[in-house]
């Protein structure tokens, strides 16, 4: 906007003095973590801790694969948030489309269905999901751990307010020219809706990453276990080794930081959109 | 918005394997389970008995016998009325400040939200360490540094369940800067600059002017952190797990309950019957604030 802001010097301080100490506040816990997990254990279970590692180490981080399959949790964790954001991007788009662009008898009765769950949390229909998932077979198994994840009315809903935005025009242009739905949603839906099934696809990565409950009931083996769950009994078993909890920590937090900072505008805007739940 | 007089039998073909399997899994996954939940809550439906009966009532009735089933309603309760509040509040505060043309803008957003993107478990374990006892915990360390007495926050109930949703409020706070600078962006600059010229001082401009304008931000808002906070679980059960614990019964909620009930006894429909109440109050609750908002905005 280029006007100036009109703030007295005080003012100024006192605004830039409360964004920065709140916003140190928000993140402290992740430098104090980052730090302790290159300390020795020594430096770790002290009266006078200090900020900086006196000497830095990598001994918590190799020493976990020998405690704990991590390899293990890590590449389960990978596995179903990655079927989950493939179900979950291609299944929004194509719905979206169909509610976007398709008039037919019930359509507004489907949208209502598949939106009217989008307040209710996981949590309170768990033991009926729980059931089902064990009437299936599927405890302990990664279907079981999967499926839940592989549908998500926010993501559809976003879809559907995109594609609505694309032209008639275009869409009809290339079924005049012969091309079967499939086509039409391979070739000009797809291509103009990137942007917001890669909203969607992040911020369902993330989300599913998180997500701890459902793990928690349904994978009851170590092999089965995801990153959060493995993180979780590893610090169960360990009480005492903070250094090696904090390393471990630090791992599970990374790809979601790495993946946070590289698309932050798109998660941000995914997430003020869907809230990040199914 | 112009649309297809009559689908094709390609429209047709495309609609039936996109829609069928989609609505299907809905029906499955998503509202068949809310439906048996509420069922359920009326069994004595156990997984290691297969005889199952009707109870009218008994399951309520012995709900308020249940003294953890007492503890958990009113510590999340507790965490609606503390929660609800304190996100709001601060994420107003943060996402108004935001928005007074600060440079570093991005930077100070993205470490707001940072918190609320990064898993809930490693969160509560690293806070949980913060909280030991003793001086190995962070927390505890600065207090003594400013020369203020040690607090046992994990070891005095009221303060470790305070503890607890604090994790909760730093964890979901970003969640709400966004949402608020979102609609912040979105009130046109000449309404602020208007009242400017009429002599209206920064902070008229803001309650007279931003508040009531972001009013249907902030109603969603409330919406999702009360619904956030009766649901909450992993920060409880981590918090509440471990040897150096001493109030993992006193710091229980709703849904630790349903877990135990649920998934630790197998009693699933009595499991079912604190699932229904959740979802009685928190709707309570939702609507509840619809019609507040509506009031004070009438």
């Amino acid at each position: 906007m280029g006007r100036k802001s009109g703030r007295t010097l005080p003012e100024q301080v006192g605004l830039y003095l409360f964004l920065g100490i709140t916003s140190l506040i928000m993140v402290a816990p992740f430098l104090w973590v980052f730090l302790t997990s290159f300390k020795r254990s020594t430096e770790i279970v002290t009266e006078t801790p200090q900020l900086l590692p006196l000497v830095w180490t990598l001994e918590n981080y190799l020493k976990l694969p020998k405690v704990a399959p991590f390899v293990r949790f890590f590449l389960n964790s990978i596995l179903v948030s990655g079927v989950s954001t493939l179900f979950i991007a291609f299944g929004s788009a194509a719905c979206g489309y169909v509610f976007a662009k398709y008039r037919f008898r019930g359509r507004n009765f489907l949208f209502f269905l598949v939106i009217s769950t989008i307040l209710i949390p996981l949590q309170t229909y768990i033991v009926p999901l729980y059931l089902l998932t064990w009437k299936l077979g599927w405890i302990n198994t990664y279907q079981g751990l999967i499926f839940p994840l592989i549908i998500m009315s926010s993501g559809i809903f976003f879809l559907r307010q995109n594609i609505m935005s694309i032209p008639d025009e275009l869409i009809d242009a290339a079924r005049v020219d012969g091309a079967s739905e499939w086509r039409v949603f391979h070739s000009v839906i797809l291509p103009l809706s990137l942007s917001p099934i890669a909203a969607i696809s992040i911020v369902n990565w993330v989300y599913t990453w998180s997500l701890f409950i459902w793990p928690l009931i349904v994978a009851n083996s170590t092999e089965k276990f995801t990153m959060e769950l493995g993180l979780m009994y590893f610090q169960r078993e360990y009480a005492v080794d903070y250094g090696g909890i904090m390393a471990a920590c630090v791992i599970t937090l990374l790809p979601v930081l790495v993946v946070f900072l590289m698309f932050r505008t798109r998660i941000i805007e995914g997430v003020a959109f869907t809230g990040m739940k199914h | 918005m112009r649309t297809v007089e009559r689908l094709t039998r390609s429209q047709l073909g495309f609609l039936w394997s996109i829609m069928m399997p989609v609505i299907a899994l809905f029906i499955i996954i998503r509202v068949l389970p809310v439906l048996v939940v509420l069922l359920m809550s009326f069994t004595n439906y156990n997984m290691n008995r297969p005889l199952v009966r009707f109870l009218p009532y008994q399951n309520f009735t012995r709900l308020f016998g249940d003294p953890n089933f007492v503890t958990a309603f009113v510590n999340s309760t507790e965490f609606v009325l503390v929660a609800v509040p304190v996100e709001i509040v601060l994420g107003l505060a943060f996402a108004i400040y935001l928005n007074r043309k600060v440079r570093f803008e991005s930077l100070f957003e993205t470490l707001y939200f940072l918190p609320y993107i990064v898993p809930m478990v490693p969160a509560a374990i690293i806070w949980k360490w913060i909280y030991a006892p003793g001086t190995y915990g962070l927390a505890n360390y600065l207090l003594d540094l400013m020369g203020l007495p040690r607090v046992g926050w994990m070891s005095t109930p009221q303060i470790s369940l305070l503890a607890v949703i604090g994790i909760h409020v730093w964890k979901q706070l970003g969640f709400f800067v966004i949402i608020f600078l979102v609609g912040l962006k979105n009130i046109p600059a000449s309404y602020r600059e208007a009242a400017l010229v009429d002599g209206a001082t920064r902070w008229q401009v803001t309650r007279r002017v931003e508040i009531p304008l972001l009013k249907p931000v902030i109603l969603f808002g409330v919406v999702m952190a009360t619904i956030w906070a009766w649901s909450a679980f992993t920060e409880v059960y981590i918090m509440s797990q471990g040897t150096d614990i001493s109030t993992g019964a006193e710091i229980q909620v709703m849904v630790t309950r349903i877990y135990a009930e649920g998934f630790l006894y197998f009693n699933m429909g009595y499991a079912s019957a604190i699932s229904f109440v959740l979802f009685v109050v928190s709707l309570l609750f939702v609507g509840l604030q619809f019609r507040l908002f509506r009031e004070r905005s009438a």
